[in-house]
């Protein structure tokens, strides 16, 4: 059985599924009794544990019981006390003390007049209070105008609207606002709700609130905030945005207010949501049906109130508070926007000389032929695209929004470039607005419970506690296994990788800082970047100081780890000459170790560019030493061993065979150039040079690598230390020649 | 009309007939009537359509309301393409038998499989998810 809280009752029926809705107070058929008694058994838990005949004597009494428990219930016998009425009066004693000081007439008599004339007395003080407001507030004014006058709703009796049902009598969505504060603790909860950036769908409940909070810009003048407790305030401050709330809770509120009867005819609740809306938007329900003539009006004054007043709020030019819970002006005019080519397109169907494109009608006809089409309201969708645009405000879409910020600049490179070329605009791309949004600073503030002795302390997004005291105990020496160890290390370099890596890409973004920063900045910028970048390089080389970094360990482990070598690739540009040539040595030093642990990832090759950017940059000394290293030879050159396995494993790499070409490409270039007459005499050169191709020849072909190119100056190069003979083979070998391919 | 360039947004498909696609593998068709920002659906004149091999059936199943985070995938049907399919519609008790008989038969592929598996000392691990379909 249910019953629901306007009295009406529902009662299974005998051996249906059906509820039916009966009539309050009647008496219940018999049939249907003793299905109530089982039921009323149950539930209290008295259910006799035999049956005996008597039972069914008892059956029969039951009837009469029953008829009397009626009446206790909903009939005459009942007392029409509205329990949270009651609840909220007690309540407001609490608030009294705080408001009686202010109020002008602050006496302590008022608590008994509270208590005793409550609504009426409360109500009129505020309405004084109010009266001196409105002149300056135009909005009030506004909603006052539009008001038409309000009854008591009669055959309402325990709606939630009742706690502000009397007080609906004076100015309607102001004072509902101020005489419906909830009582302090069931407001509490609520308290946590801080600004979110998308608009909730909020319960009838904060339906009083919520009105409140759209007067945002027009607060009260000191005299009235007293009716609001601390937390009210908070919520006012913290702001809703009137657009936050959804139109479709003014359906709703309207639905519960109604008979059920209208409620399911689309229809008609249509038509009473377009007589929600004020005139000035002017907006019809879509089919063309006219608004059918209106219940009785005291129904819809309530829910009316709220809406009209929201309704005339919203075209005012609102204090834009910078703040991601509210719409940013590019999204509020497109959606105002919207809004009036939604309009001018119904008002033209409407008419007669709507002369739309074809499709257009058609489309409109198939709707005008689905009778369940527009169940959603403009003012829904709205509502719904509005939380998707303010989904895309950000503080700093550069941050949010990378991907798609970065994408949207390179197309915009491409057109401006193909606009350059004299082509005219190409395609108009539509880019999606993000607009960037200020930060508002939250002071958070902790839930405080009002009446509670002491501070409770709670556990919020905003406000975290520790739960669990997690201790961590470090291993001792003795149980590390060479596997920890090696793993431990492994590790290490893992996180070195994951720092250096964001240096890195704050070092990449330093561009557009600077780009975006004051004059005065800068400076302080570039000092901050050029600290990153020695900080990078010593983690690249591992912090050592001091020495002279004798050992290449770090980074060989570094350069062990794909992600590593991408990293390097992309570091190697901020690097100045030296760090730069000191990490291509120690990679050449390294080479067929590293190749070998490459051999799975095949990521060596990325090097090949920045390297070879860092080449061009040599001067011969370093170059040569560069050779050196690819060759292993140390510094006093002994007799060369017969077959240099270092300089082998290189060259049956491809990248080591890039790499090689590269360095001799550089060297022949080198040569070429003023500084020639250097390299020419340097024994160091021409012993390298005579390694290098005597390997080259040495190996079979088939062993050699594919190089990523071949520089078309190596023929002369080797030209100067081979003879023809050797010449050819190697061109050969080498393909050097261009056009064998 | 469209809202937001680069953005993907179901407003503009209220009021049109919609085939969703459900994480349990149900298929819905029905006229999307509305729609919030968690991409919560409201479907009217929802007809259930079960596929088995080429045939199809379809249970009636009036207003659906599905939660947006099991939805997969939803799209417009053409009207005027619907009825352009090689697929052939059948009753719903036909249809459910079908769906019986295709599942027993799946079940017993499955069980051979394992039994297979096992007997070579091998096994699949179970799918713990919910969504098996």
């Amino acid at each position: 059985m249910c019953v629901f809280r306007d009295g009406k009752v529902c009662v299974p029926r005998g051996g249906g599924s059906e509820p039916e809705w009966g009539p309050r107070g009647a008496s219940l058929p018999v049939g249907v009794s003793a299905q109530l008694t089982m039921f009323r058994y149950q539930s209290l838990e008295d259910c006799p544990l035999d049956e005996d005949e008597d039972a069914f004597q008892t059956l029969g009494e039951e009837d009469e019981d029953i008829d009397q428990f009626n009446d206790d219930t909903f009939g005459a016998g009942a007392i029409d006390d509205d329990w949270q009425e009651a609840h909220e009066r007690l309540a407001e004693l609490e608030d009294k003390p705080a408001t009686a000081r202010e109020l002008e007439d602050g006496a302590v008599s008022d608590e008994m007049e509270l208590l005793g004339h409550h609504e009426e007395n409360l109500a009129e003080r505020l309405s004084k209070l109010v009266i001196e407001n409105e002149l300056e507030d135009p909005a009030i004014m506004q909603a006052v105008q539009t008001q038409p006058p309000m009854q008591q709703p009669g055959g309402l009796n325990s709606s939630i609207w009742d706690g502000s049902a009397v007080l609906r009598r004076f100015r309607g969505p102001l004072l509902t606002q101020i005489l419906c504060p909830k009582p302090v603790h069931i407001r509490a909860p609520m308290q946590q709700r801080y600004p979110s950036p998308y608009g909730e769908r909020m319960s009838p409940n904060q339906l009083c609130n919520v009105p409140n909070s759209s007067l945002l810009g027009h607060p009260f003048p000191p005299s009235v905030t007293p009716v609001f407790t601390h937390l009210q305030r908070a919520q006012l401050l913290g702001g809703a945005q009137a657009g936050r709330m959804s139109p479709s809770q003014f359906a709703r509120v309207s639905g519960l207010v109604c008979s059920p009867l209208t409620s399911m005819n689309p229809k008609l609740l249509q038509g009473r949501v377009g007589q929600m809306m004020p005139p000035a938007s002017r907006f019809r329900a879509f089919f063309g049906a006219p608004p059918p003539p209106a219940p009785p009006p005291s129904q819809q004054q309530h829910p009316l109130c709220p809406g009209s007043h929201l309704q005339n709020l919203r075209p005012h030019p609102q204090v834009f508070r910078p703040d991601t819970t509210h719409l940013h002006p590019q999204h509020r005019r497109l959606l105002h926007q919207r809004q009036q080519q939604n309009r001018t397109q119904h008002r033209s169907l409407n008419g007669s000389a709507g002369d739309r494109a074809g499709h257009r009608s058609s489309h409109h006809e198939q709707l005008r032929k689905d009778p369940y089409a527009n169940l959603m309201l403009q003012r829904e969708k709205d509502w719904v695209s509005k939380i998707q645009m303010m989904q895309l405000q950000s503080t700093d879409p550069y941050l949010d929004d990378f991907y798609y910020q970065n994408y949207f600049q390179k197309l915009e490179k491409v057109s401006a470039a193909e606009e350059m070329h004299g082509d005219g605009p190409k395609k108009e791309r539509t880019k999606l607005i993000t607009p960037q949004v200020a930060k508002l600073e939250h002071a958070y503030k902790p839930v405080q419970f009002e009446g509670s002795l002491g501070k409770l302390t709670v556990s919020s997004v905003n406000n975290p506690r520790k739960m669990i005291d997690a201790v961590v105990t470090s291993r001792s020496e003795d149980d590390e296994t060479k596997e920890k160890q090696v793993r431990d290390k492994r590790r290490q370099t893992l996180v070195t990788i994951e720092k250096t890596y964001s240096l890195l890409l704050d070092v990449e973004d330093y561009e557009r800082r600077y780009l975006l920063s004051l004059e005065g900045e800068r400076p302080a910028l570039m000092e901050e970047r050029k600290q990153k970048i020695c900080d990078m390089y010593d983690n690249l080389r591992g912090k050592t100081p001091g020495q002279e970094r004798p050992s290449d360990d770090h980074f060989v482990q570094i350069m062990c780890i794909r992600k590593g070598k991408r990293m390097v690739a992309r570091i190697l540009p901020f690097l100045s000459t030296e760090q730069a040539a000191d990490i291509l040595m120690a990679t050449a030093r390294n080479l067929p170790f590293l190749i070998k642990k490459d051999a799975q990832d095949e990521v060596l090759l990325c090097l090949l560019r920045p390297f070879s950017l860092v080449l061009y940059h040599l001067p011969s000394g370093t170059v040569t030493s560069l050779l050196q290293q690819l060759a292993n030879l140390p510094q006093s050159a002994t007799v060369p061993a017969p077959a240099n396995l270092h300089l082998a494993a290189v060259l049956q790499n491809k990248f080591g065979l890039s790499l090689l070409y590269l360095v001799l490409s550089r060297g022949e270039e080198l040569q070429n150039s003023s500084a020639a007459v250097e390299l020419m005499q340097d024994n160091q050169w021409t012993e390298l040079m005579s390694m290098a191709t005597r390997e080259l020849l040495r190996i079979p072909e088939a062993a050699l690598a594919k190089p990523v190119s071949t520089p078309s100056n190596l023929l002369s190069l080797f030209s100067r230390y081979v003879d023809q003979q050797k010449l050819n083979v190697l061109e050969t070998k080498l393909q050097l020649v261009q056009g064998i391919r | 009309m469209n809202y937001m360039p680069g953005t993907a947004s179901l407003i503009q498909d209220i009021d049109k007939k919609h085939l969703v696609l459900l994480r349990d593998g149900r298929t819905l068709i029905g006229y999307l009537r509305s729609i919030d920002q968690f991409a919560n659906l409201v479907l009217h004149q929802t007809v259930e359509r079960i596929h088995v091999g080429k045939k199809y059936g379809d249970i009636p199943r009036g207003i659906f309301v599905v939660r947006g985070e099991n939805v997969v995938l939803l799209g417009e049907i053409d009207l005027e393409k619907e009825s352009d399919t090689p697929l052939q519609q059948v009753s719903i008790e036909e249809i459910l038998e079908e769906q019986r008989v295709e599942q027993q038969a799946k079940q017993e592929s499955e069980k051979l499989k394992v039994q297979a598996l096992k007997e070579r000392g091998l096994s699949i691990p179970r799918a713990d998810t919910l969504d098996e379909y």
